[in-house]
């Protein structure tokens, strides 16, 4: 089954944008730019329309916090304990949930599903398509493909008091506790005589050899610097979640070349680590070479709302290739992805968009979705 | 006095002309048009291939109230336990040092009416301020401007021992304290001279139509709950928030009611935003509605009105009525149309220089001014 879309105004994102067209055969790209179309191709005519890669929402709470229900759709954030490396998001994560729906509707293809922050170590993440189906499993493309941890004041305002952790060091406490545990566990684990089998610690065993990065939530710029300290300790593997306060570290991330998945940017100051939020701040990091993409932390900001985050990232100061490549092919390596998805290149999974106009600007709207290949909305059928 | 010239300007209740002239003169509009002559010696600011708007007009705000990372400290928008607290006043609970207000002149809002919130069923009194000021009192355009009421989830979860359990227990309790102050009232008109109370007070500003009553309804059936009972009582109302009017369009368009639509791109928190679509200005305004743009901040962050603005014009919504949404039609439903809202001649200076055409997120707000001061500039990024 071959797909050619053609006569578009091409954004392939790693390459420079032009007039072109797009071979598509078994969910994969074939061909770029100039292309031929075979006879039995299916085609659709972009009729000079921009199309871009899939966008990817790189830190993303679908199905964990479902749209437009209380309590019963909350499942993102395993609270009984703030060490909880043993929860994963595929057994939280309702496929069903309407987000995906409205995802597929934006050109949002992709997304990393993340547990929340309330736990120190809150469990494993996955990165889905947002392909219409009732089997969670059907919708993933990497697992696990990281283990969410937090920094910063949600877990101590959780916790707390009560039971701990109740402050900043309480946090790095914990984590650094359970990590050494970790440690040992592993090590013995080499060992002729192995311990008996802990889940907790289990869990553990990808992040302390820096299989899978430990991704972890921090905004204020003490807990970034937290969070590198303790990735240095422990010689982890590690990304930044949130980074709000990023620009006043912004050497230091650049330098280290740490991965940041910034946002969500476009909601106010909503707590008091979240101060300096705004896209002006996201700009000069970015113009310090920080390597980040942007994120909404759906459903802070909705997730389909990511090409409205680019747009203002640009009014800010950012070239429009820059902004577009900070939900595509960034997001892309963010989540362990950049070689399958978020750029428009030969061999890459077919997850593209068909825009009515500029991509980045506030009217227009996703025309055509596809995923793997596959036709998943068109707005001519939709009534949108 | 003061000229800004050059620019294209959107007066709202006017036609927009390019290479206009607005002559500003102690915090008013003295004259606007595309003929006005400049008077000899007056200083002039060129906006040649700049756009100027009104100052935007937010209906639903909680500036200087609550949120922008200053915790529960500063949590001043509901008094508790409720559910009535009808005799509270959100003047007592605003902070002009509270940044909130400068995210407004950022995000290009020159006039808020600030809401108490919606965790009672009576929550108070709202007022309209000017977004700029260190005294609240003087900041104050009108007040009061409304009783706040609510319905659906956010009254039932109150904590007090009266507060309601379901949707008819807090339809109950409206009905109640209207008809206890209605009682008030009467024992006042015949010299009976009842003990004062200050909350029957306020909702004897709503009976006799002096304020309107400003009720909280997202979901469908609260909406229509909210005619009931205001029409039962005949009293001036409007709908906060109206997330489900497009499925009632035809019902609400016959009414000529006004609906303070939003917060725009959010996403569905809680149950009774779970239809919360995006075309719904749009269907509410070809149904007749008169749609007002509103944060409700901090639920969308008022630096973000004008892109809410841009998403509902792009979901159908047309372009001069999004822009009025945004400037007149909250002025009137708030009752300071009189000052603001629209660029004309005795108004005051409340204006917008955007890069370019409005909605547009590469044409950012350059200059806001509130009474002819510049009260935001934009760094050049």
């Amino acid at each position: 089954m071959m797909l050619a879309i053609t006569n578009a105004r091409l954004h392939p994102v790693s390459s420079p944008a032009g007039r072109g067209g797009l071979l598509i055969e078994d969910g994969r790209i074939l061909e770029v730019g100039d292309i031929r179309v075979p006879e039995t191709a299916e085609v659709i005519d972009a009729r000079g329309r921009p199309v871009t890669p899939g966008i990817i929402e790189a830190h993303c709470h679908a199905g964990l916090s479902e749209e437009g229900i209380g309590w019963e759709g909350n499942d993102g954030n395993e609270r009984s304990d703030p060490m909880t490396p043993h929860v994963r998001a595929i057994d939280g994560a309702n496929p069903e949930d309407k987000a995906f729906r409205f995802f597929r509707e934006a050109g949002i293809t992709a997304s990393q599903l993340t547990p929340g922050s309330a736990n120190i170590i809150g469990g494993e993440q996955l990165v889905a398509k947002s392909v219409e189906t009732v089997f969670i499993d059907e919708m993933v493309v990497l697992r696990p493909s990281g283990m969410k941890a937090a920094l910063g004041e949600n877990p101590k305002r959780v916790y707390g008091a009560s039971r701990g952790p109740a402050t900043r060091m309480g946090n790095a406490a914990v984590m650094r506790k359970w990590l050494t545990r970790a440690r040992r566990y592993a090590e013995k684990s080499n060992a002729q005589d192995p311990p008996d089998f802990d889940m907790v610690l289990a869990a553990l065993l990808p992040v302390v050899r820096g299989e899978i990065p430990l991704r972890i939530h921090c905004h204020r710029a003490d807990d970034i610097r937290t969070a590198l300290r303790i990735a240095d300790e422990y010689a982890l593997d590690i990304s930044l979640e949130h980074v709000t306060q990023g620009h006043l570290v912004a050497d230091l991330l650049a330098e280290r070349a740490v991965p940041c998945a910034v946002g969500p940017s476009m909601v106010h100051e909503a707590k008091v680590e979240m101060r300096g939020n705004g896209f002006e701040n996201v700009a000069r990091m970015h113009r310090a070479g920080v390597r980040m993409c942007l994120t909404n932390d759906h459903p802070v900001v909705h997730g389909r709302n990511l090409p409205a985050a680019a747009g203002m990232l640009q009014a800010a100061g950012v070239s429009f290739d820059d902004a577009l490549e900070s939900i595509t092919r960034a997001a892309a390596e963010h989540v362990g992805l950049g070689e399958r998805i978020g750029s428009l290149e030969p061999g890459k999974d077919a997850d593209v968009v068909v825009w009515s106009g500029d991509p980045l600007d506030a009217r227009s709207f996703c025309d055509v979705t596809v995923i793997d290949g596959l036709v998943v909305y068109r707005r001519e059928e939709s009534g949108c | 006095m003061r000229a800004y010239i050059g620019a294209r300007i959107y007066p709202v209740d006017a036609p927009p002309f390019d290479d206009g002239v607005m002559l500003v003169d102690d915090g008013h509009i003295q004259e606007v048009g595309a003929d006005v002559r400049v008077p000899d010696g007056v200083e002039t600011v060129d906006l040649s291939g700049r756009v100027v708007i009104p100052g935007m007009v937010d209906a639903h705000s909680h500036a200087g109230m609550w949120g922008d990372g200053e915790g529960d400290a500063s949590r001043d928008g509901n008094e508790r336990p409720g559910p009535i607290a009808a005799d509270v006043d959100a003047v007592d609970s605003v902070n002009p040092h509270h940044r909130s207000f400068a995210s407004c002149r950022e995000g290009g809002v020159t006039s808020v009416m600030i809401h108490p919130g919606s965790g009672n069923a009576i929550g108070g009194l709202c007022f309209a301020a000017k977004t700029r000021g260190e005294i609240v009192d003087d900041m104050v355009i009108r007040a009061p401007t409304g009783l706040k009421g609510a319905l659906g989830e956010n009254p039932k979860r109150g904590s007090g021992k009266d507060s309601p359990k379901t949707r008819m227990g807090t339809a109950a309790l409206i009905r109640d304290y209207f008809a206890r102050a209605a009682e008030y009232g009467r024992k006042k008109d015949a010299d009976k001279d009842p003990d004062p109370d200050a909350g029957f007070e306020n909702a004897l500003r709503v009976l006799r139509g002096e304020i309107p009553f400003r009720v909280h309804a997202h979901r469908a059936d609260d909406i229509v709950t909210a005619t009931r009972l205001c029409e039962a009582l005949d009293i001036r109302y409007n709908i906060e928030h109206c997330t489900d009017g497009y499925l009632l369009a035809e019902f609400l368009g016959h009414r000529e009611l006004t609906a303070h639509v939003g917060p725009g791109l959010s996403s569905r928190g809680k149950v009774e935003v779970a239809n919360r679509d995006e075309r719904n200005a749009a269907l509410l305004h070809a149904a007749g509605v008169r749609v007002c743009l509103v944060t409700d901040h901090p639920f969308l962050d008022v630096r973000y009105l004008m892109a809410y603005g841009g998403v509902a014009h792009k979901h159908g919504l047309p372009f001069d009525a999004t822009l009025r949404a945004l400037t007149l039609t909250p002025a009137e439903s708030i009752g300071i149309a009189d000052r603001v809202g629209s660029l004309a001649k005795g108004k005051d200076a409340d204006f917008l220089v955007l890069a370019g055409e409005p909605f547009r997120y590469r044409s950012p707000i350059l200059s806001t001014f509130v009474e002819g001061e510049e009260v935001y500039t934009r760094q050049q990024p």
